[in-house]
């Protein structure tokens, strides 16, 4: 079916109950409770990091910090896609790694390919990582988290296989524009942060207005009823694997543009940064719930108590406990609005 | 005892599987063969197993490893094992118990338990019983704290043992300032956890066996095996993830349960810890969590064995024939190739090994199974 949701929402259903209680909402409102809350948090350690620490609020601490943001981020409209339909993808950072190597090692050093060139080898790549993860989840029906557990050591063992052992080395500079100089900036703001807000304002679209978009809604809220009201459930799924494959592609090129050396490690605990992200973001773990916005906010607050916690001068390591505090913070207050919402 | 119909453990723990039929009456052997190994998990395995084994020592006997693949190899290899099907185990009661029950902390508690494993025992000068204890307990109490989460507050597992693990890791890295704990008490554990030894009465038969397996592996094993299938608390265990409603309205007391197996699994993590520490001679921050962590493999061996990641369905032995499976499949391949190579080859293997797995439980539900 191709009726759009929100087309359906603005003609009032007769029904008595309507007209007293007003309109039942069936889309969720542009920006939900959970990512005010989310804005509020952001807003308020920025302010308190600002006064603890004068050099916060200087161009050179926000730049590397949404700098920072944005492949996760970007990986996180994938993940978030992802989780809607009430999949997992925790092959991600074993898949950038793959593309990392690829781009640095055998697209720059030995082709010395174009800008071009090396990002659009990356995408497909990430693409096609993202083709086999969907193509074994959508038609092989077995539960997303045990074989995007099987595809990453199968990545990773792929990018072990291209790194040979050894760290890449003496990367041209061709990706600067993506990277952290004053090359991959315009009036102050860094190039992989616009591509990002760009991409996710057009996924926040797609996802809440266009019936496509709501597809992925209705597999996560029930595959069975999707499909029956004919929603093509496994293109639907593979294609959220293929996006996601995707955006680790595009990733991947941030990644490979912040330096001129590329580690072994390269990608490593990644997929859990993106799956905090998009819970602390308010998408439901188990599916049919969830924004892009909140996402995008969710990599934001993360980054900002790891750069927070350095700019403190406390341990790095730290942060990681307070990502776990806040994932339990984020997701806790959901479950109780959820749990209020059930009791109204 | 709350399901006092059911007397035969196996009976009721695959629920599902017991919908499977029978062998059907002329059924020719190779469709009765072909049959077992598609829903017999244990069957495959051990096939497997024997395929992997022979495998290596033709190619052995054929010149092509870099050392002999014999039997004194494979049993001393088994002190991988150790860890691995122990933490294996903790996954097996955690996804056993249902409503997407799973892990990701194990590691995250192997690194901090080991850390204070480090100082009772190798700092503080405590007596060794009093710190393997204190380090189960501390497994425990963490442990605890994702069953509280999950069980009583309502956090989906994934995310709750998400954040635990972020949490744990940090303060295993920050407790001791990055530093690892190696005195010389903990360098002594060495020869008393991963030493081989030659056993009693039959020792001079088979090769040695690492002490680790008798003095940690084992009893886990029993205890565990005893719990899940001998007792009322195992029974509720698969009840309640075979159908949370339905424990509930049987007066099963769900969220304890639930939290139980979290801190069961919290428990066996702490005790991996000190196996760890023993292993390594060395308390390390970052023992559970480095590389791939130990929560990825552990969960890979659970699947392998056949668990079901909806819960309810699994058993102790598949995890052993899956952890023997990919301990010795590894050390072949590490005979195999030379240098880096090897371990790399490794994770292929693993990554290849759980596709299969899982496309073959996926197949084997529909083609036997029924509705799956």
């Amino acid at each position: 079916m191709s009726i759009d949701v929100a087309e359906r929402d603005r003609t009032p259903p007769s029904g008595p109950e309507q007209t007293t209680t007003g309109r039942q909402r069936v889309l969720a409102p542009p920006v939900t409770g959970q990512e005010l809350v989310l804005i509020g948090v952001i807003a308020v350690l920025w302010a308190v990091l600002a006064f603890t620490t004068p050099a916060f609020f200087t161009p050179s601490s926000i730049q590397p910090l949404v700098a920072s943001v944005a492949p996760i981020a970007l990986i996180g409209i994938g993940m978030t896609v992802v989780i809607i339909t009430g999949g997992i993808d925790v092959s991600v950072g074993a898949a950038i790694a793959v593309c990392s190597v690829i781009t640095a090692k055998l697209v720059l050093v030995q082709a010395d390919q174009s800008l071009l060139v090396a990002v659009i080898i990356s995408v497909i790549v990430g693409g096609l990582l993202g083709l086999l993860n969907g193509v074994l989840i959508a038609y092989g029906r077995v539960h997303a988290i045990i074989i995007t557990f099987g595809t990453a050591n199968i990545f990773l063992w792929i990018a072990l296989k291209i790194f040979n052992s050894t760290t890449v080395n003496n990367i041209p500079d061709t990706l600067a524009p993506l990277g952290n100089g004053a090359a991959g900036r315009t009036f102050g703001v860094p190039h992989s942060f616009l591509i990002t807000v760009v991409l996710a304002a057009i996924a926040w679209y797609y996802l809440r207005h266009t019936a496509g978009g709501r597809h992925f809604f209705a597999i996560g809220g029930d595959q069975l009823a999707a499909q029956l009201a004919g929603v093509k459930v496994r293109q639907r799924i593979l294609a959220a694997y293929v996006l996601t494959g995707l955006l680790v592609g595009l990733a991947s090129t941030f990644v490979v543009a912040q330096g001129s050396n590329l580690g072994q490690n390269v990608g490593g605990g990644k997929e859990l940064a993106v799956i905090a992200a998009v819970v602390i973001g308010g998408t439901s773990i188990t599916g049919g719930r969830g924004s892009v916005l909140g996402t995008v906010l969710g990599a934001l607050l993360v980054q900002t108590v790891a750069s927070g916690v350095t700019q403190l001068g406390w341990r790095s390591e730290l942060s990681d406990l307070f990502v776990g505090v806040a994932i339990i913070i984020a997701v806790g207050a959901d479950l109780l609005r959820e749990r209020a919402r059930g009791k109204r | 005892m709350t399901v006092p119909t059911l007397s035969e453990p196996e009976a009721t723990a695959p629920d599902k599987q017991s919908r499977t039929p029978g062998p059907e009456r002329g059924e020719s052997l190779a469709a009765r063969v072909v049959r077992a190994l598609l829903t017999q998990r244990i069957v495959l395995l051990a096939v497997l197993i024997v395929l992997v084994v022979v495998y290596f020592i033709v190619l052995g006997a054929n010149g092509y490893l870099t050392a002999a693949y014999d039997f004194d190899y494979m049993s001393a290899a088994l002190i991988n094992a150790v860890p691995l099907a122990m933490l294996g185990f903790a996954e097996l009661i955690v996804i056993l118990s249902g409503r997407g029950g799973i892990d990701l902390s194990v590691g995250a508690i192997v690194s901090l338990a080991g850390m204070i494993f480090g100082f009772a025992y190798g700092q503080w000068g405590w007596p060794l019983w009093l710190a393997i204890a204190i380090t189960v307990l501390v497994g425990g109490v963490l442990g605890l704290v994702n069953g509280i989460l999950v069980a009583y507050i309502g956090f989906p597992a994934l995310i709750a043992t998400l954040a635990t693990y972020y949490a744990y890791k940090s303060i295993a890295v920050v407790i001791n300032n990055q530093r690892p704990i190696s005195t010389r008490p903990i360098q002594n554990l060495y020869d008393s956890t991963a030493r081989s030894v030659e056993l009693p009465l039959i020792g001079s038969y088979i090769p040695n066996v690492p002490k680790g397996i008798f003095l940690f592996l084992l009893p886990t094993l029993i205890v565990v095996w005893l719990l899940l299938a001998r007792t009322t608390y195992g029974r509720r265990v698969y009840a309640i993830g075979t159908n949370d409603v339905a424990a509930r309205w049987s007066a099963i007391g769900v969220r304890a349960t639930r939290a139980g197996a979290y801190t069961i699994s919290g428990l066996i993590s702490g005790l991996v810890a000190v196996v760890t520490v023993g292993q390594f001679a060395s308390a390390r921050p970052d023992a559970g969590v480095s590389g791939n962590g130990m929560a990825l493999p552990a969960i890979t061996i659970a699947v392998l064995g056949g668990v079901a990641i909806t819960g309810g369905i699994g058993r102790v032995s598949g995890i052993v024939l899956a952890t023997v499976l990919i301990v010795w499949m590894n050390a072949g391949i590490r005979l195999a190739f030379e240098g880096n190579a090897g371990p790399q080859y490794q994770l292929l293997a693993l990554g290849v090994l759980l596709v299969f797995a899982a496309l073959l439980n996926g197949f084997a539900l529909r083609r036997y199974g029924g509705a799956g």
